[in-house]
């Protein structure tokens, strides 16, 4: 048996396993009672085959070189990128668009009264222990920006009236 | 096969049944592929033992003018060039040391060495305090009075705006708006112009899916990790692709340089303040008003045919956050004769920052400019 041979033994045991894997995966998923039978290696199997066939066939021609490792990260790359895209076109939908405002919509339902209940257990600690809220820290911070905004205002005033001033 | 081991094929396959020449050109690049490896090992252990904080935003810098959470640094060249450049990145987000990432890759480095006076505005960190902060605030009374310190410091009458993804957009509203200061160029660097044509987040943020008041008055602020949540759901292979480029290219030092300077910035993400996304996600994502021509601002229509000084536009082939063809929208709007617009390879940051950016982007904008500088 010369070293092709040996490599395409390799990978047909290899790419048998990867199938034997998913399909328990797969039979694991669907021994949901109800439940149909879905297969969650779909999408990336042809991709997977498509790879193992083009590595198994440089690997066949020639002693193994480092540019297995290259075509490798190629495929990976491309995986991904298909991947990337396929989920860009899911999440590209009205309905997409639609379930996730639905949830932000059900988030920011649960999140008011949780953050305004926060807020003011926080608020009632801060003052039994005679600390200025966060509120109170806020408006001061607030009250400074614009005390900064009118001492500007006062300064482009001035600047203003110095130039005319030097006009005349 | 039958009976056979899984080792006794491994074993073939590694020495084979019969002996295979190999080349010297192919045992060397083994070798050198197993430095390689074992570099990424060396690199890897380093970086997870003793991680070391990457120094970026190395270029000298003075700041000039502050005002609130906003400053203005001024990076001083030889000044080949009289006119500054006045560069308004984008407000939230992100911090602006990208644009200053690393000595030898830094798009400020760039400008500096070409001979422009490079003026920075930093919009800064903002805080609950500035919930009440709108885009109009920024666009009527931060940019005029940044673009005032930067004429005052410079001591030039004339100036370039250059905006960078959404600092675009407000910069051209402020230009449009304020004919009193001389802007000699406007240079718009993947800054989205038309919303109808800006991909998934206009989808995502389009009024019958997203309601933005409510968003707004339930969080007040947006929270940098809502933002974060929202850039990484529009790429989410993103993590994936960047960890196996990373794993790739671990045996180069340089590579791991850029990639821990860069990772620090990408996961660095800034607060929006309230009423500022409230505007930003209403009238622009929503509304389209700029593009439209509906917006208003200081009590002052938006016409971005008012713009009329030289105008350069940058798109990325590879933008998803600002789609070439929502950026380009620029150059049909202005009322600019002289105007050019480019597409270069690469997305929303690679165009302006990385190996890619120091050949395609960065020369073009400074080539753009020195004549009209």
């Amino acid at each position: 048996m010369d070293s092709s041979a040996a490599t395409q033994q390799l990978f047909d045991l290899w790419k048998r396993q990867i199938e034997e894997g998913t399909k328990a995966w797969a039979r694991m998923i669907g021994e949901v009672p109800g439940a149909a039978a879905v297969d969650p290696t779909a999408f990336w199997r042809p991709l997977m085959d498509q790879g193992i066939t083009a590595w198994s066939r440089m690997l066949s021609q020639g002693p193994a070189s480092p540019e297995l490792l290259t075509q490798w990260k190629q495929f990976l790359d491309q995986w991904i990128e298909a991947w990337s895209k396929a989920l860009g076109q899911a999440m590209g939908t009205e309905a997409f668009a639609q379930a996730l405002g639905k949830y932000l919509d059900q988030w920011l339902v649960t999140q008011g009264p949780a953050r305004k209940a926060g807020e003011q257990a926080m608020e009632s600690i801060l003052q039994s222990l005679g600390l200025p809220s966060r509120a109170q820290v806020t408006d001061v911070a607030r009250q400074l920006v614009e005390l900064e905004e009118r001492v500007e205002r006062l300064e482009d005033g001035i600047a203003a009236l110095l130039k005319r001033a030097d006009g005349k | 096969m039958g009976q056979e081991r899984f080792a006794d094929i491994v074993e073939r396959f590694t020495h084979g049944s019969e002996a295979i020449p190999v080349s010297p050109e192919v045992s060397k690049r083994w070798q050198e592929e197993i430095e390689r490896a074992r570099l990424r090992m060396k690199n890897f252990a380093r970086m997870m033992a003793d991680p070391v904080e990457p120094k970026t935003g190395q270029t000298p810098r003075q700041e000039i003018y502050k005002k609130n959470k906003s400053r203005l640094y001024r990076y001083e060249s030889a000044r080949t060039y009289r006119t500054p450049v006045l560069f308004v990145p984008n407000l939230g987000i992100s911090r602006p040391y990208i644009f200053d990432l690393l000595p030898g890759a830094s798009f400020i480095e760039h400008m500096t060495r070409q001979g422009f006076d490079f003026y920075l505005l930093d919009w800064g960190v903002f805080g609950p305090e500035d919930n009440g902060l709108t885009l109009e605030d920024c666009v009527t009374r931060i940019l005029p009075r940044m673009a005032s310190k930067t004429l005052e410091s410079s001591g030039a009458s004339e100036l370039t705006v250059l905006g960078y993804c959404m600092g675009a957009p407000l910069s051209a509203c402020f230009v449009a708006t304020h004919p009193e200061i001389a802007v000699r160029n406007f240079v718009n660097m993947a800054g989205p112009i038309d919303f109808a044509k800006v991909g998934l987040f206009g989808v995502w943020l389009d009024k019958r899916f997203f309601n933005v008041d409510r968003f707004v008055d339930v969080l007040g602020a947006v929270p940098a990790d809502m933002v974060r949540a929202g850039f990484k759901l529009l790429k989410p292979t993103m993590d994936l692709s960047t960890n196996l480029n990373l794993w790739w290219n671990l045996w180069n030092d340089r590579y791991v340089e850029g990639f821990s300077a860069l990772n620090k910035w990408a996961n660095e993400y800034v607060a929006f303040p309230a009423e500022f996304f409230r505007q930003w996600v209403g009238d622009f994502y929503q509304q389209n008003k700029l593009y439209r021509g509906e917006l208003r601002m200081g009590g002052r229509p938006v016409h971005l045919s008012r713009i009329t000084c030289p105008v350069f536009v940058v798109g990325a082939k590879e933008d998803y956050i600002a789609p070439p063809e929502s950026v380009k929208a620029l150059l049909g709007a202005v009322g600019s004769g002289d105007k050019e617009y480019v597409e270069l390879p690469g997305g929303h940051i690679s165009l302006i920052a990385g190996r890619g950016a120091a050949v395609h982007c960065w020369p073009r904008v400074s080539r753009w400019l020195a004549p009209r500088s």
